[in-house]
Order: structure tokens, then sequence, then C-alpha cells
């Protein structure tokens, strides 16, 4: 059992865990950051992707000894409000079935528009690779990625 | 549109000032009446019993009662579709209450068989319609007029003298009038502004784009504890010996708590921890012995045992072809989980499963409990396609919650999850078919073999099976008959259930046909539809949009087909790549009577759509020495975005009755994205194309 101080959504927060926790359980069941879903466990599905240095990173395959000096962004600090424009864009479109996937699918779409703006398909395609949707929201994200793009432009 | 019923003085109850209306909701006697129903209470040969709610409160606000969970489907939206609609306000005024398991309020609260608009969509607007008339008539009788000369609009009541008045000042008025005296009427369909046009989108959408949303393990009430449970390493093994003393050495492990099958669920051993991190080195360190079972079980071999009990060939066939289809995983996005907590007083429930009803009735059977002291809370799902019909994993949480005192959520792994489900059966198809001059079938022959639902009794009579997957539409005579095998594994519910089999090889076989006598596929198939039909309208409305006239183009394979169930009709043509094995391009045209929420109903199409892409590439589930190959989405290799083709969703004009949609593209795609891959190729024979099975 250890001591981790760590940096999630602009907040220090100290967990008291084994350093070899998986974060996802940390942020999960000590901070109570739930956004952050369980989908595997095994960094095949994104459904727990969070920023971490600014990165899309999974948190259920990294420790939390690993994370003590970096910067985690969940979904719940994305936004105040919930209006990030990937948020608005997901809004608009329609996108969520079931809506358990799509917190990963949004962290790791805001990863890709800080480092490619206006990416084309097959760049989100790249990107969104191991983000799996059971439900088949596929074409809405393809087309809410590229209006969270104008949303973006349009706010700079 | 029929006046509704009327509605009783009982149905009124003013509950803390509140205007409150229930009305009954048709309980479908079997599938059959399921089918045959239209909208809700004047259906014939069913039964009334209970009813949906929809309230107005002291503050005005409009609150709707939605009896059956939330797995994706959305039905949740639906329900404020239709409420506001007849309530005269917006769609994200409706406020949202999730029903309790209760099957006397509530009748089958069962998400299955795509009932849920079918059953709820006339005793929602009923409901809400009642409570705008009663609204309107609280008004006139307060200015002293005719009701006809006011209107409800925006949560308000005007006419065009007196002004208007909030519904939160009528809500008392209203609730003190006899409704017996006060006649109720729809809101016509011309002048609906929301049902079949609204923009608006999913409901719980902002807490889904913010991570708010709560599903099943997110309902745990606070300060609960965790478990994971030590599951057989093979089909049917059984633990013999717990050796706990390492799992219970692990800080954080509280208990560790033997799971006998079937009371209990799978069975296993559960370890009950402070955190899930705690529980999971828990399990690490447990050693069990495990006996009986068949670890020896291989998928290879079942489906040679399927193949070896196909009937002789029927005489007199000129083509056939044999397909051969794998067990397939439901593999919902959220892993099967259940929170439970027993009490002196009783027991509850926090999980995401598609029948709270069903269940709560079941616990209080099994724990001879009265059912009012079984409370079952169905929480959002993320995702079920037929898995959460089941309570395997609430069992597994009673019995732990039983054993240490406190609230306990179990939480399957996705290796659990992808390893103990209950799946779709393997089956092998005999097709053959007695082919005209011109070479359009005149007479069919399908041989079926596969497995029972090992969960869900009923389907273990092959006439059942039958039932629920022989909808083959066109006009070509025959028989159909279908062999069980006993099932060496657990098998359930999955999306469209034997139609998904059914439907593939019979529509696969008939593009087979189509291409063997030189037709096209779309010009055969409208030759065996009714000029006027359903099926006729929506495949002609899909061939326009695609430009299948158009023909190919190089390098492309093209399929079709079409399904007609749950009381909605459906076309969908496929363009790939067959050298690429890419499907590039899908259209679908769908019938569903009236379409809701049309955003929601074409996300439903868009589903089935990537669940046939992925099962006809490549997601099948295999078993070898007694054990489930694919541990998850890594292996069990479900389309990712790269795999997802442009799809195009036509919504049909129709004046059908409102229709199920969850399960009613799946079995068309997967056999129009067949024979796309399939056209100038080899010849579809299994599922996925292309590559063994089992």
């Amino acid at each position: 059992m250890g001591r981790y101080r760590l940096h999630v959504n602009g907040r220090r927060r100290v967990v008291e865990v084994p350093g070899d926790t998986p974060l996802l359980w940390a942020l999960r069941d000590e901070l109570g950051l739930t956004g952050a879903r369980y989908g595997c466990g095994v960094g095949a599905c994104g459904a727990c992707v969070s920023l971490i240095d600014g990165a899309a990173e999974r948190p259920c395959v990294r420790t939390v000894a690993e994370s003590e000096h970096a910067r985690i962004t969940t979904i719940e600090g994305l936004s105040a409000r919930g209006d990030h424009p990937v948020q608005r864009a997901w809004l608009e479109l329609d996108v969520a079935q079931c809506g358990y996937c799509q917190p990963g699918q949004i962290m790791a779409v805001v990863a890709l528009l800080a480092g490619t703006p206006d990416p084309d398909d097959a760049q989100v395609d790249a990107a969104l690779r191991d983000n799996v949707c059971r439900c088949g929201t596929y074409t809405r994200i393809r087309a809410a990625v590229r209006r969270a793009a104008e949303l973006a432009r349009d706010a700079r | 549109m029929n006046a509704p019923r009327a509605i009783t003085r009982r149905a009124l109850l003013g509950a803390a000032g509140a205007l409150v209306v229930a009305v009954p909701v048709v309980a479908a006697t079997g599938p059959a009446a399921a089918t045959a129903t239209g909208d809700g209470p004047d259906a014939e040969g069913a039964v009334l019993a209970p009813t949906v709610f929809v309230r107005v409160d002291r503050r005005g606000r409009v609150v709707a009662t939605v009896p059956r969970p939330d797995t994706g489907q959305g039905v949740r939206t639906m329900a404020a579709v239709l409420v506001a609609e007849e309530l005269a306000v917006e769609v994200t005024d409706v406020v949202l209450e999730q029903a309790p398991g209760d099957t006397a309020a509530f009748g089958s609260q069962a998400v299955a068989n795509s009932t849920s608009s079918r059953l709820l969509s006339g005793p929602l607007r009923t409901a809400s319609a009642t409570a705008r008339c009663l609204l309107v008539a609280a008004a006139a009788a307060r200015w002293g007029v005719p009701a006809a000369e006011c209107a409800a609009r925006r949560g308000r009541v005007e006419h065009p003298r007196h002004g208007s008045l909030p519904y939160r000042a009528l809500v008392r008025a209203a609730a003190a009038l006899d409704p017996g005296t006060v006649p109720v009427t729809l809101t016509p369909p011309e002048r609906w502004r929301l049902i079949g046009r609204t923009g608006a989108g999913r409901a719980d959408a902002h807490d889904i784009v913010t991570g708010r949303a709560r599903f099943g393990a997110e309902s745990a009430p606070a300060g609960g504890l965790v478990a994971v449970v030590a599951r057989p390493p093979w089909i049917g093994a059984l633990v013999d010996a717990v050796d706990d003393a390492g799992a219970l050495a692990v800080p954080g492990v509280v208990a560790v708590v033997r799971l006998a099958p079937p009371g209990a669920g799978q069975g296993g051993v559960a370890i009950v921890a402070h955190s899930t991190a705690a529980a999971l080195r828990g399990r690490e360190a447990l050693r069990v012995t495990w006996v009986a079972g068949s670890p020896a079980a291989d998928s290879r071999a079942w489906l040679a045992d399927l193949e070896a009990a196909l009937p002789p060939v029927a005489g007199g066939t000129d083509v056939r072809r044999v397909y051969r289809l794998p067990l397939l995983a439901h593999a919902p996005m959220e892993p099967m989980n259940a929170t439970a907590h027993v009490t002196g007083s009783g027991v509850t429930v926090w999980a995401p499963v598609q029948d709270p009803g069903g269940l709560r009735t079941q616990l209080a059977r099994e724990l001879a409990l009265p059912d009012t002291r079984v409370r079952v809370n169905p929480t959002l799902a993320g995702g079920g396609f037929g898995r959460r019909i089941e309570s395997d994993a609430v069992l597994e949480a009673l019995a732990c919650s039983r054993a240490v005192g406190q609230p306990v959520t179990v939480r399957w792994t996705r290796e659990d999850d992808t390893r103990h489900d209950s799946y779709r059966p393997m089956s092998v198809h005999r097709l053959g078919a007695t082919l005209g001059p011109d070479g359009v079938p005149v007479r069919r022959v399908h041989q079926v073999v596969t497995w029972p639902l090992t969960v869900v009794p009923p389907f273990g009579n092959p006439a059942v099976v039958l039932a629920s997957g022989d909808h083959f539409p066109y006009a070509v005579p025959g028989e159909v008959s279908v062999t069980l095998r006993p099932a060496p594994l657990r098998t359930g519910f999955w999306r469209a259930v034997y139609a998904g089999q059914f439907g593939y090889a019979e529509e696969c076989f008939l593009s087979e046909i189509a291409a063997r006598g030189g037709h096209d596929q779309v010009d055969l198939r409208r030759r065996l539809l009714p000029a006027d039909s359903r099926l006729r309208r929506v495949l002609d409305a899909a061939a326009e949009r695609a430009g299948w006239s158009r023909g190919a183009g190089p390098g492309r394979g093209r399929g079709v087909a079409c399904h007609l169930d749950y009381g909605s009709a459906i076309a969908v043509l496929v363009t790939a790549d067959p050298a690429a094995r890419r499907v590039l391009r899908v259209t679908a045209a769908v019938d569903v009577g009236v379409p809701v929420h049309p955003s929601g109903v074409i996300a439903q199409v868009e589903g089935g759509v990537l669940d046939a892409v992925s099962t006809v590439l490549r997601a099948q589930i295999t078993v070898r020495d007694g054990a489930v190959v694919q541990s998850s989405f890594r292996d069990y290799a479900w389309a990712r975005i790269g795999d997802c083709p442009d799809i195009e969703v036509v919504l049909v004009p129709s004046e059908a009755p409102i229709g199920g949609l969850g399960e009613l593209a799946y079995p068309p795609a997967a056999a129009a994205v067949a024979a796309a891959l399939a056209e100038g190729g080899e010849p579809v024979t299994g599922m996925p194309y292309g590559v063994a099975v089992g």
C-alpha cells in the first residue's frame, strides 16, 4: 500500500492503494470519477480513454505509480457545462445509442483534434481504431468529428 | 385514429396535488399476439392489465414513468416524444422516471421481441392526451367557455379572449374532474409537431457526453463492496475444493463466497472486497479445484454433430447449399454486473437488466418473499442485445450480499463476459429449391439443425424455434423443418433470435439462385413479392435511393435482402469491395409504421448493419479444450470504425401502426453483406463469409 498524489481534472488528489493498481480503478473506486467506463481492462476497447498529459491513454492498462506526475483529464474534467466542441457535436449529431463507450470516444477525439484540427476520415479511423462501439454509432461518430472540428475552428 | 377508451375515475390518482393518469398497457398473451398488436388498448385477443403513468405535478412539470429499461434502443426517448406531443410541451420538458420492476403495475417490462414501441406507444399517448384534455376542461370551466374554444400549447392552455393559463395553475382543478365526463382525443397525425418529425436527440444524451450517466456499476449505493467471481475454467466445471487463504490475505478482501448453481447464478467462487482492484487481486490469489463438466469440448465437433443430424436431402430440389453458422456472444459494451442488498426486511437490486418485472417476480418466488419486499431498480444498460433478460449476475450479487450483510456489486470482467455468456446457438442449414424454366424458384426446402435456448425453456420446442426463425416473405411455397440437438453450453436470446440464422441462410440462397439464373437480385425479389406489399415498397425505395439500376461498377459486389417482422418491413442493399473484404455502402429502406423518433429509428438500423458487418467479416466464438477461446474485443473482433460503410436509411411513409425495430435490420443486413462479398467469387457457405466456422 502506498500514498500516491494524482493531478486529476486540475485538482491534486491523494489515493492510498498499491502502486500497481490500474489507474482506472483508482479513478473510479477511490476518487468517484466513474465517467471513465470499464469495458475490458486490457486496453482493447477504449471505453476508459482519458487524457494523460494531453494524449489519449487507457487508464485500465496504466498503474497509479506510473501516473503520479502526469496531468490526467477524465470526461468529467473536459468542460464545466458539457459544452466542449466535441460534446456539442456529439449532441447535435445524436451520436449515442447506449452511450457506454461515448466518454472514451469523445476523449479520443479531443486528443485527435488537439494535434490534427481538421482530420480526414482515414485519420479519424486510425485515431479511433481501438475504440469499440458495440451499438454501431460509427457513422455518426465520423460526422460528429467533422462537426466538432468546425465548432472548434469557429471558437478560435 | 380511434378515440381511446374511456378512463375510469379510478385511473386518476391525485397524489400530492398532481394530476396523474394511469392507462392500461396491453399485456401480450404470446409471440403471436405481440406481433398482431397495433396501437394498444383496443387490440383484439389481448388482455388488459397494468398501466403506464403520466403525471403533471403542482409545478406544472410533465413526468412520465417509463415501464421498460433503456438498453440503447431508445425507449426513454420514444416515451418523451409521445408524451410531449400529446401534452403540448417540448421533448426536453418531459421528466423521465424509470419504473422499478412491478408487473402488477406495468405488465411485461421485458425489452424483448422488439415490442416496446408497439405495446407502449398507444397507452403513453392515451395517458398524455387524457391529461391534456383534463387540463383543457379545467381551463374551460374556469373561463366559462366551451373546451373546444381552448387549446393546449407550450405547457399552457390558451383561449382567444381569455389569454392563457400555465398547467401548474390548472393541475388541482383538472385532478378533481371526473375523467368519464371529459371526452379524450388523440392529436391527429396531420397536427403532429414531434412524432415522426422531431429533431430532438436521445434522452439522457447530455449525461452520456459528460460521463454523468449512471449505468449498472455507477448506480450502486455508496459504501458498498465489490466482488469478482472465479468462474469455471471449462464448460460445466463445478467447484470441488477451495483454498482461500491467499485470497483472504490480500488487503481489502473481505470474504470468499461459494456460489452454487443455479440458485446463485452460473456458479463459481466470489471474492468480496472493498475495491475492484482488491477483488481482482484476491481472485488471482484464490486456489480452486474444479471437477466434472466438459474439459474436451470443441466447437468444431459440435458443428460436425449438427451437420450429421441433417435430414435426408429432399427430393426434387435442383439446387442446394449448406450454410454453417457459428456461436456468437452478446458482448455488450458494459460487461455484466449487478448490485444487491439483502436485509432482514427484503432485497434491493440495482442492475442493468432487460426485464425488471420478470426479475422481481423470479426473485420473490425463489426467495419466498412477498413482491413488496423485493425492489428491482433498472439502471441504464450499456447494451443488452438479449443478454440482460437473464438473472445470473443478479443472483450472484444476492448471494454475496447475503453472505456479508452489505450491498455488493458483482462485476464481470470482459473475459468473464465473453467466456460465460448465453451464446447464440450454432446452426446448420440446408437450403434446396426447385426452379422453374426461367430460373425462378417455385418450391423451397429449408432444413435447420440447431440447439434450443437453454436459458429460455419454451425454446426447447422445435415449433417455437420455427416460429422465431421462419419469416420467409416471398411467394415460394415449401417446407421448413427444425431438428434440435442438445445444447452443449448455455444459449440464449441474441438480437433477432433465430430469425438471424434462418433469414441469413434464406436470403443468401436466394441471391445465389438469382445469380445462377441470370436474374438481378432486386428484380427476382420484386417478382416474388406482391405489388402492393410493404416489402415491395421498401425494396423499390431502397433500390431507387441506391441507384441500383446503374449497376455495380468494376470490382464491386452487391447484395440485397429483405425482412418482414415485428410489424415492420425493411430492405437492405449493400455494395462491397470483395477483393479487399470491405463493405463500402449500405442503403436501407424501412417502414416502421410511424417512426416516432426518426433519429432513433435510423440509429437502430445503423446498429443492425454494424452487427452484420461484424459477424459476416470475422466475429465468432469458438471453443477448444472445453473453453471459449476469445476473451475480449481483441479476439472477438467486432467491427471498428474503419470497417464501417457509408449507411443511408430511408424512412418510407406508411399507414401501418407503430412497428418494432430493434431487431429488424440485422438478419437482412447480414445476408446482403455476405451476398455482396460473394458476388463474382466463392458462394456463401456460412458465417463469417469465407472463414472456417467453429
